[in-house]
Order: C-alpha cells, then structure tokens, then sequence
C-alpha cells in the first residue's frame, strides 16, 4: 500500500500505469524539528505599512510587533507593546502607557517616539492600513508627552479607531531613516527588509517577493520565550502557486501547513493522511453576491427578494462546502455583536422566488434580460457557487452569464455604479472586529466607490443609524444601533448574504501549541512547538 | 489530388491522424445527440458529486455532478470551432499580405515584413492575457489574441514561397505574354505556395486546441459552465489524484485529437514538401 | 560577416520601437487601475485618486509614453509599484533560473531527440519510425500540465525519488550568489551538496519542458536523415567506400545543428509561455510567475519590461539563428 494511506493503489492506478503501484517507497527528506515550513501566501511586499491583507497579518504578526492586538478564539483585544490605555469623556484624546524595556531587533529601544514615527509614516503613505486613520487623524495629533506614553488627539470622535490600533506595526526609525531616498520613508527598502520588534526577524538575503521569505528567531523579543520553550528558530514561507501542489507537499512532509483556503474538497484526502490533519476553525469571513442596486431591475425590491430566494444556500453549504460553513443570514458574521438575532434572512425556495418575480415584472422590472454575475475565476468556490445558482435561476426562467474576472478589474470596476457589474461575489474578511468593517463600511452611502459599498445602497435612515453609532464609544450603546439598522438593511435586501466562514488549513501533524485568532487566521508562530 | 491521398493510404501514421480527425468532427457535428446528458452543459446535480467511472457515468461525473462523458463530447464542438476559426483568422490575414510582400517587394514589403516580425515578438501569454482583461476572459478573447500572434506564421511561410515563385522561370513567361497581376498572383503562384500552409494549418489546428487549453487552464480562456476540455482539467486540479477520472478524460481528449491534427499533418508534410518527394 | 550581422541589428531596432508602442498600448487599454490595487483592500477613493497623482497615471497616455521611452533610453526600466524594487532587478533576479531551466530542457532534447531522429530517418517507413513518429508528436500534444501532475505523482509522491517543488531544499543553505545560476553558484562555492540538491530539484521541471522540444528535434534530424539519404553525392561517397553510418553523421550533425539552433529561437520565444505553467506547478521561482503576477495585478512597468526582455533575446536568438545558418550554408548570407 502506499505510504500516504489516502493515496490508495485504485485511483494511482487510474491515474497512468502500473508502475505506480510497482514503485519502491521511500520517504521525503525529513524536515528537521526547528524549521517550520509555512504555505501562507506572501503579501506582495513587506512593508506592513504599504499592504494591509490576509498574507501580510502573517507576516506582520511575527516580524512586528503593536500596540494592542488581538489574541484568542473568540478574538479579544488585549495590550502589547501598551501595558494600558485611557480615552478621554469626549472619546477624542487616547493615551497608550508602554511597557519598558522593549527591544528592536537591532537592539535598540522602542519608546514613545518610535510609535509617534511609526503612525506618522503609515500616515503620510496613505496607503491601505491607513484607510481607517486618515479622516480621523493628522501626523500632529500623534505625540510623546513622556518617553513611555503615546497621545492621540482624533479629529472626531471614531469608536472603531480602538479596533483599528493592532493594524499598525511599529517599527525603528533608526533602520528607516539610514535607507531613506529622497524622503520617501524608506519605502522601496521596507518592501524587502524588516525593521521591527517581533518574535521573528526577517532574513533579507532569503527573500524573493511572492516567492520565498526567511526568518529566523529573536532570542530578545519583550515576551521572552519562558512560554515555549521549544520554539520554532526559522520560518521558511514556502507559499505553493498550485492547489495540486499544495496538496502533494502537505502529504510528503516537505510542507508544514497549507493556506488558509483549502477547498472542502481536499478534507477528507488529508484526514485519511497518516501525516497531516484538517483544522477547522470558525473565523469572521462572510461570503455574499452583490447586487447593483442602481441597475434595473436590482433598483426593484422585488426583483432583489427574488434573487435572494433563489440561492440555494444549505445545498451549496452541505454538498459544495461538505458543510464546512455556517449559515449566515445576516450582513455580518453571526458571531459578532450588534447582531439582531430574531430577524429572519432569506431562504432558498424557488416558489417564492417566482412569486416575487412575477411582481416585480409587473411594476415594469426587466426580469428577462441577460445577467452577468462577475467571480474572480481562479476562485474555486465562488465559481462552483455562482454556476449552482444560473442553475437554479434558469429553472425559473432568468438567464444568467457567469464571467471570469480579476480582483484589480473587479475592484476598479466597483468605484463607479455604472461599471460595476449586475452581481459579483467576493469575502468579507476581519481586518478589525467592528460591524464597522461590515456594515458600517458596506451599506453607509457615504462609502460608495469603495469595492466594500458596491451595492450602491443608499437608505437615509440606514445612514444616520450607522454614523450615530459610530460615533459613540461605548459597546452597549452602539449594539442596538446597529440591530436596527440591520434589520433595516435586510428588509431591503440589497445582497445575497451566504455564509461565515469556516476556515481549513492543512496542518502537519507535528505541529503542536497552535493558537488561533481570526485576525491573522492562525499565523503567529510564536508559541508553535514541532514535535520531532 | 488523388495521388496525395494514394501515397498517404500508405503512410500508417497519417491514416491513423485523418482517422482520429474524421472521428473527432463527427463527434463535434452530432455532439448533443451523441452525448448521454446533453443537459449537463449547464445543469448542476449536487447529489451526484465527483462519481468514478460506472456504467451510467463511463467517465464519472464532476465537481458539480455532471456527466464526464457528456461532457467531453460536447467539448469536440467547441475545441474545433476555436481551432478552425483561429486558423481560418490567421491564414485570412496573414496570407495576402505574404503574397503582396512576396510579389511586390520595396518599401512595402519591408514594411509588412518588419511589422510581422514585431508582432512574432510580443508574447503571445501577455497578449493573450492583457485581451482577457480588456474584454473580460472569454473564448471569444482567448481566441482573437490566438489569431492575432498566428498570422505572422502564415506570412512568412508565403512570403518566402512568392519570393521563390516570382523569381522563377514560369512567371517570367507569363509576365512576357501579358498576364495581370492579380491573375499571375491568385492562378499560379497561390496554388503553387499553398501546400506548405495547408501542412502549416493542419498542425495549426492542434496546437491551437493546446494553447486554448493552457488559457483555460490559467482562467483566461472559456467560462464556466462551458464544457471546455482545458477548463475540465484546470477545474479538477482540486480534486487530483483522488478523482483521477475528472482530470483524466479530457486530458486524452485533447492529447488524442491534437495529436491526430499533427500526425495527418506530418503525413502531409512528407507528400508535398518537394524536399521529401524523391524518397518515395 | 560582419556586415550581416550589424544589418539584422539595425533591423531589429525598430522592431522593438514597434514592440514598445504596441505594448504600451495594449496595457493601457486593459480596465484595471494600477492605483486601485496599489492602494489595496481598505483604501478610499481619496487614496486612490492621490496614488494615480503621484504615479503620473492621470496623465494623457502619449506623456505617460514618453516619460517611459526617456527612461528606458537610459536602461531604467522603472520601479515595480507592488514589490517597490526596481523592475531590473527583479530580473536579473529572476532570470537566472527561467534560463537554467531552459537550458537544462534543451540540452535533454538534444541528447534524446537526435539519436532517435537519426534512427527514425534510417528506419523509414518502418515500425519504429512510425512508433517514433507517433512518439515524437504524443509529445508536442500532451498537455504540459497534466504531464507535470503526473510526473509529481509518480517519482515524488509514489517512488519518492525526486523532489516535489521549489528549487532548494529548505535545510540547505542557498550558496552567495555570484551568476545568479543556481547550479553554477553552488560549484563556485564548493557546495556539492547543494548542487546535488539543486539538480535533483531540476530533474522534473526541466523534463516537462522539454517535451516539445524534443518532439521537434526528433522531426528535424529525421528529415534531415532522409534529406541526406537521397543526395546524389551520398550515392557517390559510399561507392567510394565510406560507410553509411558514419556519412548520416556528419551530415546530420549539420542538420541537428541548425534543429537546435532553430529550437533554441522558439524555446526563447516561448520563454513565458512555456514557462508559466512549469514555474507554477512546481513553483519554480522564475520569470514566467512573475509576469502573470504582474498581469494579474496591473504592475504595467513589469508588463513593459518584461515584453521587451522576451522582444530582445527573441531578435538576438533570432539574428544568431541566421548567423548560424549563415556559416553552415554560406549561399544564404549573400542573398540578404
């Protein structure tokens, strides 16, 4: 029998020849007990204040250190680099006390200037992370009273700004400003280099962009390493480009962990593996279509009801996803607060899908001309899903296309109503745990041409709720807000809202002492241990 | 005419790839007749998942439940349509212009000449792939940006044979005796150019089945639910090697057909190339 | 000589003027804003409108064009605006192992494909030339793809005797870089560890890529077998006692010569596109992911580079292709 179990000698033997099933066995070069060897996808540089996705939290994560950041399964936001913060009555003036002591991987200290420069930097790139600071807050409301203490004066008061501090890495101006040109704050040279505080550093001479990334332990890290005593000492980002690959190298070993994308489908081959295993883990990922609510017949109420009964939901969870999803029927991850938890979301049943069909044809909706529904094409998922519903959609008579695109065409297309397409399907992920970056960003009219706000939504009523609650600061008043908000916003029913994710990552079965968040999807290393 | 078919009646191989061809266009022309499901075109069946082999599935089924074999049939249709009008673009442009840089000669043949070359030197991916963008991934890009890097091959190939001909002794005599040029052009010198594009066609056809399936294989070809060959085996890549029979079949599919385009096309190659013709 | 070959450079200019403008056209026209993905997933339109300011994106194309030509003039071919390196030196980063490969593909091609397209060409019309013949071509149709999985399948995962990706076992210290070849590098450093591992590495890369190849060599060298076969002075040297053998060699040697030449200028054409799929499945770190990930986020200084890379090594493989014709058959050179 073959080594890997699940590799069984009736499907080698249809996949070619007998010699499969002749072949001498022998293993894969053992990988040894202090490499760990990471398939998370590389952001597309290194500069943690240029990229802000899912592939840099994993980065960042480990070669940087914040403020506050979120640790836990639920996550919670708990102080780092701060011991402790205090906001002022009026919610504009926060002020973060640091703990001492704290080294850079140069060796230098991280003070209360670091952190100033550090904010200042990311604002003054404006680029992704800087999204939620830039209205809020300008480069000289950031300031050092005290060598140990951090000040921010916001502009207006901003609840999510909390929410938004583990975003920003704070890292060493010395090592910035002696790479600067031109004072571009070291940019060029920070997409390839490190300058943090982390648990790991980053090894410049073992990094090719989207292809390989080194690093290696800091033995001086604030956190020491009492806590695991058998850490990993190298990372070695080894991301596959192939899906088949990917699958291949977690069952030869040469591969620790997979991304965090892995298609259900994969599940059951991996678990039958004598080597590596599925985690599974709940994170705050939504999958929704959009629709464009300013193109006929999606301007109709009913024609947006017949759409959203016409997915089916459980089908494409149990039998695509082999259930290995929730259902979510709200805008935002069931699990999140501000959830109002007795509003009913939309079932799959074609009758009354036809039902409301037949109504919105009759106030003059073209239900009858072709739709497009956009997917990003090597997106498994969202095209197995988007082909389940012209499925379904042409039994009641509704004639959809399914077109193949690309993030960076999609997500242009979105800045303006009259591009974005009849539909398309994308994620939510976490990038703070706010309803602001769900509902507060999707459906407040004052965010349209921005990919998240495609719907062209726009329901005053909706607007003043979701600004009223934003600008307070207390959970408790902002949690009924946003229930009625969302209770608004699915009467309205602008989008089909699918599903929470589950998340899958293949694991080699000698990792052990795994923590997991959902900001970071599991990627922080530092209390890993490899069994050997 | 049909001495070419007598010597290729001998050639093994070359009746083996006209064979496969013949089979091939049948399968496309009668394709959903054919096909046990033709409804699995498009329609989903979430029950039947990634089925192996049986004898309701010979194939198995896929991701979505549908018939393999169905399937691969209905493909026949759509990998000779992109093949045949690929190669049909191609030869359509870049045939005359090979006969009027060929004929002509001077600044205008230079000039098709250098602009072929430019063209032989974009690369056909980034073609391939900015078109996908511009008109969003479709067969229909897929299959402009394979015409428009294949011409140039057809250019070159005339060209070189004009340049031949009008030099020869045939089309002197008839210059002497008053012929028009469009009449020396199109009655002796394309007919005496056009064996080589045929044999240069024939092996088109395959290797253009190849190349949409390497597009369909990196998203920038046909669209789901199509049932393309390239876009079966790019969507199976998930399941391998634990539903072997859903990247399998249309793999052979395509292996069998281009091969068959290349073995008829080799045969010819053989017959008409005058190099060739005192060896047999 | 001489001439010749500074008449096909001068031609070559213009061509890749041509190459350039056509280009810059093409990616001008493609819908996706180079600022929008820049900016990245929690971006306002404010950031974006300020990166398109920076950049010069707001600007009309033909500007855009010539600030583009001004700096290429002077061999800048600007910086990639995602990695935030220059787009030279990614290349010459990259390129290293894109040709490695190449050249490992075609020296197999060669060594397999010559023997037994001269066997072909002897055997005509027999039970080997048509297996051969049915061979060579289930080479060229085999899709490269499906092929690699396969390849995976059976000596990494099965017969575990090659590695699976990548072109470096990770415990393995990278050599200093020197040339950039991998393979070369770990001689010079006097690592033969490491070059044993890199080749491993290469074996199963390198034979997927060579298939075409050899499908086309193995053609030519048969053609080129019969071609001689039927020479009048063939008849006339072996009634003066050469043998046969040895005649077919020398005479297919010049045949296999101007095959591989020939091959090299299409491999090199193919540079990208054969290369793509290779470096993708076994995530070979070359030129080939690079582009496609350059395409795929709308990095248009790394699109321009890159097509004028494969449009320079494409005429340069191009001219030495004629000059290598040239010196076997010299009738040629005069005619142009």
């Amino acid at each position: 029998m073959s080594r890997h179990g699940r590799l069984g000698r009736r499907e080698l033997g249809g996949l070619a020849i007998g010699a499969f099933a002749a072949g001498a066995l022998r293993s894969a070069q053992a990988a040894d007990a202090t490499t760990f060897v990471s398939g998370f996808g590389l952001p597309i540089n290194l500069d943690p204040h240029q990229i802000f996705d899912v592939p840099m939290q994993a980065v960042m994560l480990n070669a940087y250190d914040n403020l506050y950041r979120y640790q836990g399964d639920p996550p919670k936001i708990v102080p780092w680099l701060a011991e402790s913060h205090t906001v002022s009555a009026d919610g504009l003036t926060w002020e973060f006390k640091l703990r001492s002591g704290v080294k850079f991987h140069d060796g230098s200290p991280l003070t209360a200037d670091d952190v100033v420069y550090s904010f200042r930097r990311m604002l003054a790139l404006a680029l992704a992370p800087a999204g939620a600071f830039l209205k809020i807050l300008k480069p000289e409301g950031v300031t050092a009273p005290e060598p140990l203490v951090v000040r921010f004066k916001l502009e207006t008061s901003y609840a999510p700004f909390f929410a938004a501090i583990p975003s920003i890495s704070i890292v060493n101006p010395r090592q910035i400003k002696a790479n600067e040109k031109d004072g571009d704050w070291a940019k060029s040279w920070l997409a390839s280099n490190g300058a943090g505080s982390g648990s790991y550093r980053i090894v410049p001479a073992g990094y090719r962009p989207l292809e390989y990334l080194d690093m290696e332990i800091f033995d001086g890290h604030f956190l020491g390493w009492s806590d695991n005593p058998k850490p990993v000492r190298k990372i070695a980002c080894r991301p596959t480009k192939e899906s088949s690959t990917r699958l291949l190298a977690l069952l030869d070993g040469s591969l620790d962990c997979t991304d965090t994308n892995l298609p259900a489908d994969q599940v059951a081959q991996i678990n039958a593996s004598k080597i590596a295993y599925v985690q599974k883990d709940v994170v705050m990922r939504t999958f929704i279509i959009r629709m464009n609510n300013t193109k006929p017949p999606f301007d109709n109420l009913n024609a947006r009801r017949c759409f959203a009964h016409a997915f089916n939901y459980m089908g494409f969870i149990t039998d695509i996803l082999g259930g290995y999803a929730t259902r979510d029927p709200y805008p935002m991850p069931d699990t999140l607060w501000g959830i109002p938890k007795d509003a009913k979301g939309y079932d799959y049943d074609l009758a009354k899908a036809k039902e409301y069909m037949a109504k919105a044809v009759a106030e003059g909706a073209p239900m009858k001309r072709p739709f497009e529904l956009h997917v990003q094409s090597e997106n498994e998922q969202s095209v197995q899903g988007a082909q389940l519903f012209q499925s379904d959609l042409a039994q009641i008579g509704i004639n959809l296309k399914v077109v193949g695109n690309i993030w960076s065409n999609l997500t242009t297309a979105a800045a303006k109503p009259e591009t974005t397409p009849d539909m398309w399907v994308h994620w939510v992920s976490t990038y703070f745990v706010d309803p602001e970056n769900w509902v507060g960003q999707m459906y407040d009219s004052q965010f349209h041409g921005t990919w998240k706000a495609s719907a062209y939504y726009k329901n005053p009523e909706v607007d003043a709720l979701l600004r009223k609650a934003r600008a307070l600061t207390k959970q408790e008043e902002r949690a009924p807000l946003y229930e009625e908000a969302i209770r608004k916003i699915m009467a309205d029913s602008p989008d089909i809202w699918i599903y929470n994710s589950m998340q899958l990552q293949g694991l080699n079965k000698r990792i052990k002492g795994r923590r997991f968040c959902t900001v970071g999807q599991g990627a922080e290393m530092r209390w890993v241990t490899l069994a050997s | 005419m049909i001495p070419i078919l007598r010597k290729l009646g001998r050639d093994l191989p070359a009746m083996l790839g006209l064979g496969i061809v013949l089979v091939v266009l049948v399968i496309a022309i009668l394709g959903p007749l054919l096909a046990p499901y033709p409804e699995d075109a498009a329609a989903a069946h979430l029950l039947r998942r990634l089925k192996p082999p049986s004898a309701a599935f010979p194939f198995g089924t896929d991701n979505l439940g549908r018939d393999i074999f169905s399937r691969v049939i209905l493909g026949a249709r759509g990998a000779l349509s992109i093949a045949l009008t690929v190669v049909s673009t191609a030869m359509a442009i870049g045939v005359p212009l090979g006969l009027i840089a060929g004929y002509r000669g001077g600044w205008l043949s230079e000039t098709i000449m250098r602009v072929t070359d430019v063209v032989l030197a974009i690369p056909q991916l980034v073609l391939a792939l900015a078109l996908a963008q511009l008109m969003s991934p479709s067969i229909e890009s897929a299959m402009l940006a394979l015409s428009l890097t294949y011409w140039p091959f057809f250019t070159r190939i005339v060209y070189a044979e004009t340049r031949r001909l009008s030099a020869s002794l045939f089309v002197d005599a008839l210059r002497g005796i008053g012929a028009s040029t469009p009449r020396i052009v199109f009655l002796h010198i394309l007919p005496n150019a056009i064996s080589p594009v045929i044999v240069r066609a024939t092996i088109g056809l395959g290797f253009t089945i190849l190349v949409a399936a390497v597009l369909g294989f990196l998203g920038m070809g046909a669209t789901p639910p199509a049932p393309d060959w390239g876009l079966a085996i790019a969507e199976s890549r998930t399941y391998l090697p634990r539903a072997w029979w859903y990247a399998t079949f249309p793999g052979l599919a395509i292996l069998i057909t281009v091969m068959g385009f290349n073995l008829l096309g080799d045969g010819l190659r053989d017959i008409v190339d005058p190099r060739l013709r005192r060896s047999r | 000589m001489l001439r010749f070959v500074l008449r096909r450079v001068a031609l070559v200019l213009p061509s890749l003027a041509g190459l350039l403008v056509v280009t810059f056209l093409l990616i001008h026209a493609v819908p996706s804003d180079p600022a929008v993905a820049m900016a990245g997933d929690a971006a306002t339109p404010e950031q974006i409108e300020r990166l398109r300011k920076q950049y010069g994106l707001d600007r009309p194309i033909w500007e855009q064009f010539a600030v583009y030509l001004g700096k290429v003039a002077t061999l800048d071919l600007g910086e990639s605006a995602f990695t935030r390196r220059p787009v030279a030196r990614d290349i010459v980063q990259r390129l290293p192992a894109t040709l490695e490969l190449t050249f490992c593909a075609l020296a197999l091609s060669v060594f397999i494909g010559v023997p037994l397209g001269v066997m072909a060409g002897l055997k005509h019309n027999t039970w080997p030339d048509y297996l051969l013949r049915v061979f060579s071509v289930l080479g060229i149709a085999v899709a490269a793809f499906w092929f690699a999985i396969m390849l995976q399948l059976l000596f990494s995962m099965q017969l575990g005797w090659l590695p699976l990706r990548g072109e470096l076992d990770v415990s393995i210290a990278r050599p200093t870089r020197v040339t950039g070849f991998l393979l070369l590098d770990c001689l010079i450093a006097g690592r033969l560890d490491a070059f044993a591992d890199a080749a491993r590495h290469l074996v199963l890369p390198a034979v997927t890529l060579s298939l075409g190849g050899l499908a086309t060599i193995v053609r030519f060298t048969r053609a080129g077998v019969l071609d001689t076969l039927q020479h009048d002075f063939v008849f006339y040297e072996r009634a003066m006692g050469y043998r046969r053998l040895r005649l077919i060699w020398i005479y297919v040697l010049r045949n296999s010569v101007t095959a591989t030449v020939t091959q090299i200028g299409l491999l090199f054409g193919g540079l990208i596109a054969g290369g793509v799929v290779v470096e993708a499945i076994f995530d070979w770190p070359g030129i080939g992911s690079y582009t496609v990930q350059a395409i795929l986020t709308g990095d248009r200084q790394v699109m321009l580079a890159v097509t004028l890379l494969v449009g320079t090594v494409y005429a340069g493989v191009n001219i030495l292709v004629d000059v290598v014709h040239g010196l076997l058959d010299p009738r040629l050179m005069e005619r142009t």
